[in-house]
């Protein structure tokens, strides 16, 4: 009867924070102040009776009300102003689980591993490797536990990865998936990526917590969003680290009026541009400085189809034979035979036939290897020896590649290899980010190719996982992505499949999932 | 790229109308001075920067212009390259993104 007015508070506070994640407009600030209100009032109403209890001498029981219901009001602020700076992982992992009612163990987990990243140790991230196994099948939680663990070792690249991977995963913890987004959202900050993060506050990608909040605010305005100077001082005054976050303000100005490019001083001309008269010097020092400029520069699309049309313009310019077919006469080379006839301008007939392959060969093979590294597709051609001969080696090459991961992964069903679920769902990301840099840099006609591959390994892995291994939200985040490259490919066979796959109900902790 | 950097006229330092005679001098001048541990002729100008000169490599350039059809090739990239560069200054540390410290970052 006297726990009736805590519980009602408890649950309008939970209802505000859980209103709070729906909304980005003036709700949020309205849900957000109900929410502190309900902690404050839970807080002191609780703290005025435990006072009362150490009066009377009760101090246990005092003690035990405060651990009980104090605690967990203030559990936002005790781990970000304690117990991550103490890099109290246990502690962390008991406080967080004292707060959620549904599958406490996640945020428990998540919060223990933030804590584990403010002051890493070998002993802390043993304790969280093993909580994390022990739980199955793979979620949210134990994705993210890993982000942050990664990001603990300064791997921040595979900490973002994993983070923005939680999109494809089925079960949610809202307060797991806000502090995911809150990292991503300071790592932006930090890597100066305010772009990504304002199509992230667009999208609402994320639950948003007060710092995540802030910050989106700040780069939906550097990027020319919606929000008022008034909005970002309230949205300042909500969140935490106020004294940190003030130079944010004065840096979200409004972009001001588009500047004109610059044109870009190229050592190399331009090919596009006829030259008045070509002769025998004027395409190879092109092609070779656009070579040049490629292999010492930043590699870009434009940049490589600049290079590959400068390469076809120059083994195609009549002068540069006639001048090879000369040299090739004063020099004397054999074409390997002893009777090898001689071309009309009597030099050797292959020999220039024959350089010039070799130079395709070369610069085909060092454009290729570029293209590779930097992601780039074929640029489009008009059938010249260098473009030609680049599109076959792009092609090949990374179909190779990716069918031979698909078939290493899709291996491990027969060998009965067994891998902790998290390594899974790493192996599937990289897999998957693989397929997606080949098929941007190919295009449709490869993404045609490699479907097929990746369609037969992926339903064999989806079932072998969803079936053997029980892993429903790895499965379901395998078969949702096969049937939107069907969609995207149209093999209606595989649309058939993959469509009854995708709408499986997925068990998670949260519930069932209908897809 | 190695038709390039390795150029046996590049790492000769000739130019690619040199004649058989003046190769053969310049490379053996060179395994001289190489053998005598000369900072000189440690390395040689390329269009991709300068590169260290071996024994080796002074070798093979001089027995790859022995060869009529390889050094049509070696003349035809080295006809047409841009002249050495030299070697670019160390770039400046660039600063870190602007380091706002709100979530762990060790």
């Amino acid at each position: 009867m006297y726990a009736l007015p805590y519980l009602i508070f408890m649950r309008i506070h939970r209802a505000a924070l859980d209103a709070r994640r729906r909304d980005r407009t003036w709700r949020y600030f309205a849900w957000s102040v109900v929410a502190g209100t309900t902690a404050a009032l839970l807080v002191a109403v609780t703290l005025a009776l435990a006072a009362t209890f150490v009066r009377v001498g009760w101090w246990p029981l005092a003690l035990a009300i405060v651990v009980l219901f104090v605690v967990p009001a203030l559990q936002p602020i005790v781990q970000r102003r304690v117990l991550v700076r103490l890099g109290a992982v246990r502690a962390a992992y008991w406080i967080g689980r004292s707060v959620a009612i549904r599958d406490s163990e996640a945020l428990g987990l998540v919060c223990a591993a933030w804590a584990h990243a403010g002051r890493p140790t070998p002993a802390g991230e043993a304790w969280l490797a093993a909580r994390r196994d022990r739980r199955a099948p793979l979620g949210d939680a134990e994705i993210t536990a890993t982000a942050l663990v990664a990001a603990a070792r300064c791997d921040h690249a595979t900490a973002r990865d994993l983070l923005r991977s939680l999109e494809r995963v089925v079960e949610v913890h809202p307060a797991v998936r806000e502090l995911a987004g809150e990292w991503l959202a300071c790592d932006c900050v930090a890597r100066g990526a305010w772009d990504e993060l304002a199509a992230d506050a667009r999208a609402a990608r994320w639950p948003a917590t007060s710092l995540a909040y802030l910050l989106e605010g700040v780069a939906l305005r550097r990027t020319g969003g919606d929000v008022s100077r008034a909005d970002l001082i309230a949205r300042w005054l909500l969140a935490p680290h106020r004294r940190a976050t003030y130079a944010l303000l004065a840096i979200a100005a409004p972009p001001g009026p588009p500047v004109p490019p610059v044109p870009i001083e190229s050592t190399a001309e331009p090919v596009e541009v006829e030259d008045p008269a070509p002769g025998e010097r004027a395409s190879w020092p092109r092609a070779i400085a656009s070579h040049l400029e490629l292999v010492t520069g930043t590699a870009s699309s434009r940049s490589l189809a600049h290079a590959v049309r400068a390469w076809d313009a120059a083994l195609g310019d009549d002068a540069i034979r006639t001048w090879l077919a000369r040299r090739a006469l004063e020099l004397g080379v054999d074409d390997g035979a002893s009777s090898t006839p001689l071309d009309d301008t009597g030099a050797p007939l292959g020999a220039v036939d024959r350089a010039l392959r070799a130079v395709a060969r070369a610069a085909a093979d060092e454009l290729a290897r570029i293209a590779d590294a930097a992601a780039l597709g074929a640029p489009l051609t008009t059938g010249g020896p260098v473009g030609d001969a680049l599109a076959r080696q792009l092609r090949h090459g990374r179909l190779d590649s990716l069918e031979a991961g698909f078939t290493r992964w899709a291996e491990r069903r027969s060998t009965g290899e067994v891998r902790a679920p998290i390594d899974e769902w790493r192996e599937w990301c990289a897999l998957r980010a693989a397929y997606d840099a080949a098929i941007a840099a190919g295009g449709l006609e490869l993404r045609r190719l490699a479907f097929p591959h990746a369609y037969t390994t992926g339903t064999q892995m989806a079932a072998w996982l969803w079936n053997t291994r029980k892993e429903y939200a790895l499965s379901h985040a395998i078969s949702s992505w096969l049937l939107a490259e069907a969609l995207a490919v149209g093999d209606s066979e595989a649309i058939d499949v993959c469509t009854r796959n995708a709408r499986l109900a997925v068990p998670t902790r949260m519930g069932t999932v209908k897809p | 790229m190695r038709q390039l950097a390795e150029n046996p006229f590049f790492v000769l330092g000739l130019s690619p109308d040199a004649s058989r005679l003046e190769l053969e001098r310049e490379a053996q001048k060179l395994l001289g001075m190489l053998e005598l541990g000369f900072a000189a002729a440690k390395t040689y100008q390329t269009p991709l920067g300068p590169r260290p000169r071996t024994a080796e490599l002074v070798r093979a350039a001089v027995a790859a212009l022995r060869d009529p059809y390889q050094r049509l090739l070696a003349e035809l990239w080295a006809r047409h390259a841009p002249p050495p560069r030299e070697a670019a200054p160390a770039p400046e540390p660039t600063s870190a993104a602007p380091g706002l410290s709100l979530w762990p970052r060790p």
